[in-house]
């Protein structure tokens, strides 16, 4: 066994400029596809993550059924319970919690559409960097103030400036109209042009004036660490809370757009990286085809002197896996020093794009990972590839006849 | 004792669709001890019996039998087990594995036989002794003269104890001193060790030396 490994290693140093040419090849084709999967998974975390604290949070409670039809009627009271699983959950940071409603804001003779959005500043600064997104004047301080911040765009649309008083009209959770005026004491810029055109953010207690909602909520948002945490979080607290009628969402069903988009986007990535590989692969089976055929002679000496066919496969297939753990290996290394250096220094991007990305509420900034998974996936696919390649060149060994072997010139 | 028997022994080749017969009736004994030439002009079928009779290749029709056992119909994996346990191969070309050194050549054959290391390195020494190459125990194919190469590729083939030894044009490389040399030792080994050798040539000095000889022409002993 040993003979034979000194001899599968030999034999790949025999000709240095094919087996470095392989192993570039395999080391490449590696260090790409971590490179690559680094900085689309580094971006997509750094994006979620974004998102889900800028506004939905890593998970919410909601009525069951609200996410997919909202209605003001699925609202739901904090019982001692909620807040008892919230307090005794691990891993839970802080949660605020919403009311949201659909209503019209006039100003003079303007009215527009508006999301109203009932926030609890002091809490939702601890959940979210909604208070952030200011874009001009000041967020209002207490949750029963009777001022509110409105997307920027809105503010164009109605004429309006920040300081006048506006009328905000809804429909209550009693089902009676209710209106009340309210004073713009700031614009936002959310990064969706619907939110910016609609948004209106009020204190919660204002919220639950205006809409009657007697202490009901729609939303409590949770904060947590990271996106790891979201599942274990999410099975304890539908543990601890019996009432069926509320859903446990994860950000991924509270925004299931971005989810779809990021799943979309790494479909296509990981699609783009197996091209990559499988024409690295063919590069591969070339080389170990010639390897093997200008060493058919060798070869059928070896089965003259009954070295049985199989062990002959063995000792090429053993060719093979040690040329591609190395290449494997080096392309980690190297990819993953890409990734190292990127997380220490993300790539920002600048000017038109970075501009455009944070319109949509994107970071301008291109991140990556050291995530184990990413290595070990390319490290797993990369082999398997490299294996499969060469199965037309180990079944010519596995059907030589050995005198076939000896006459091959 | 009876090693190899042919009976009626025929091979006919394709050459571009056309039939060629290489082999033609070949009715052949080779018994324990001998030390037995094939000869015969280019393409009489010197080699072509030597691949039959070598379990390298499998005849059209008759049958050969190898202590008595009919191999002529055998798989390719029995044919391998008789090559590896039962007999030895020297080349014309010499054909040692290039990226292992002398004394590991030697070895292979051993390793495929599931020798431990220690026999194996101590029963490769002992014949390196025995040859008187064992300065060449570390030295790569490369590294040595023909006659050398040749020296090791003998120990190679007899070191696992065959029953047979099958040399093909073993001296065609070799000038005719180190040809002569090589004889020599193979013929020492037949006479001290019983060791049944059986050439291929159409050498002057390797005919010279047969205890037997069997000349073929066109496919057919005369």
């Amino acid at each position: 066994m040993k003979l034979l490994l000194k001899l599968a290693w030999r034999n790949i140093w025999r000709n240095k400029r094919r087996s470095i040419l392989t192993l570039t090849a395999i080391t490449f084709a590696t260090l790409s596809a971590v490179a690559m999967r680094g900085v689309q998974i580094g971006t997509y975390n750094v994006n979620i993550k974004n998102a889900v604290e800028m506004f939905s949070g890593y998970i919410q409670i909601q009525r069951d059924g609200y996410q997919k039809n909202p209605s003001l009627n699925k609202a739901f009271r904090i019982t001692d319970e909620i807040r008892n699983a919230l307090n005794t959950t691990p891993r839970i940071k802080s949660y605020t919690t919403r009311i949201h409603a659909q209503g019209l804001i006039s100003f003079k003779d303007n009215s527009q559409g508006a999301a109203i959005f009932g926030i609890d500043p002091q809490t939702e600064k601890e959940v979210t960097h909604l208070l952030d997104r200011i874009d001009e004047g000041s967020f209002f301080n207490s949750a029963g103030s009777k001022e509110i911040v409105i997307g920027a765009k809105l503010l164009g649309n109605l004429n309006a400036e920040i300081g006048d008083t506006v009328v905000i009209l809804s429909q209550g959770f009693d089902g009676a109209l209710g209106n009340q005026k309210f004073i713009i004491s700031g614009t936002a810029k959310f990064g969706s042009p619907e939110f910016d055109a609609m948004g209106v953010f009020m204190g919660i207690e204002s919220a639950n004036d205006l809409l009657s909602m007697y202490g009901n909520i729609h939303a409590l948002v949770i904060n947590l660490n990271s996106l790891d945490e979201i599942e274990t979080v999410r099975n304890n607290l539908n543990e601890k809370i019996s009432d069926r009628k509320l859903a446990v969402l994860s950000w991924g069903e509270v925004m299931p757009d971005l989810k779809q988009s990021i799943e979309f986007d790494n479909i296509s990535g990981v699609f783009f990286l197996l091209i990559l590989i499988v024409i690295v692969a063919f590069g591969i089976l070339n080389t170990v085809l010639m390897s093997v055929t200008e060493r058919f002679n060798e070869f059928g000496v070896t089965l003259s002197i009954g070295m049985p066919q199989l062990k002959l496969v063995y000792l090429v297939l053993m060719e093979i896996i040690f040329i591609t753990i190395i290449g494997i290996v080096l392309g980690d290394i190297i990819g993953g020093i890409i990734n190292y250096y990127i997380v220490q220094n993300p790539i920002e991007l600048g000017s038109e794009l970075g501009w455009i990305y944070e319109e949509y509420g994107f970071l301008p900034q291109i991140q990556s990972t050291m995530e184990r998974s990413i290595f070990i996936n390319t490290s797993i696919t990369v082999f398997v590839i490299s294996v499969l390649s060469s199965i037309y060149p180990l079944v010519k060994v596995y059907r030589l006849e050995p005198l076939k072997g000896i006459r091959y010139t | 004792m009876e090693i190899i028997r042919t009976e009626k022994l025929e091979k006919i080749y394709q050459d571009n669709g056309v039939p060629v017969k290489a082999l033609d009736d070949v009715d052949l004994t080779i018994n324990t001890g001998d030390y037995v030439v094939i000869a015969g002009p280019s393409g009489s079928g010197k080699t072509t019996l030597l691949n039959l009779i070598g379990a390298l290749d499998k005849p059209t029709s008759g049958k050969i039998f190898f202590e008595s056992e009919d191999i002529s119909k055998k798989t390719k994996k029995e044919l391998s087990e008789i090559r590896l346990n039962k007999l030895g191969f020297i080349f014309q070309a010499y054909n040692l594995i290039p990226v292992l050194t002398a004394i590991e050549n030697i070895e292979f054959s051993m390793m495929l036989l599931g020798v431990p290391e220690k026999e194996r390195t101590e029963r490769a020494l002992a014949i390196m002794d025995e040859l008187e190459i064992k300065e060449l125990a570390d030295k790569r194919p490369n590294e040595m003269s023909g006659g050398q190469q040749q020296r090791v590729a003998v120990a190679r083939a007899i070191v696992n104890n065959p029953t047979i030894v099958l040399a093909d044009e073993p001296t065609a490389n070799l000038d005719s001193k180190t040809g002569s040399n090589l004889l020599d030792l193979m013929e020492q080994m037949n006479k001290e060790k019983n060791i049944t050798f059986v050439f291929s040539s159409h050498d002057k000095q390797v005919i010279e030396r047969a205890k037997r000889l069997i000349i073929l022409k066109d496919g057919r002993i005369e």
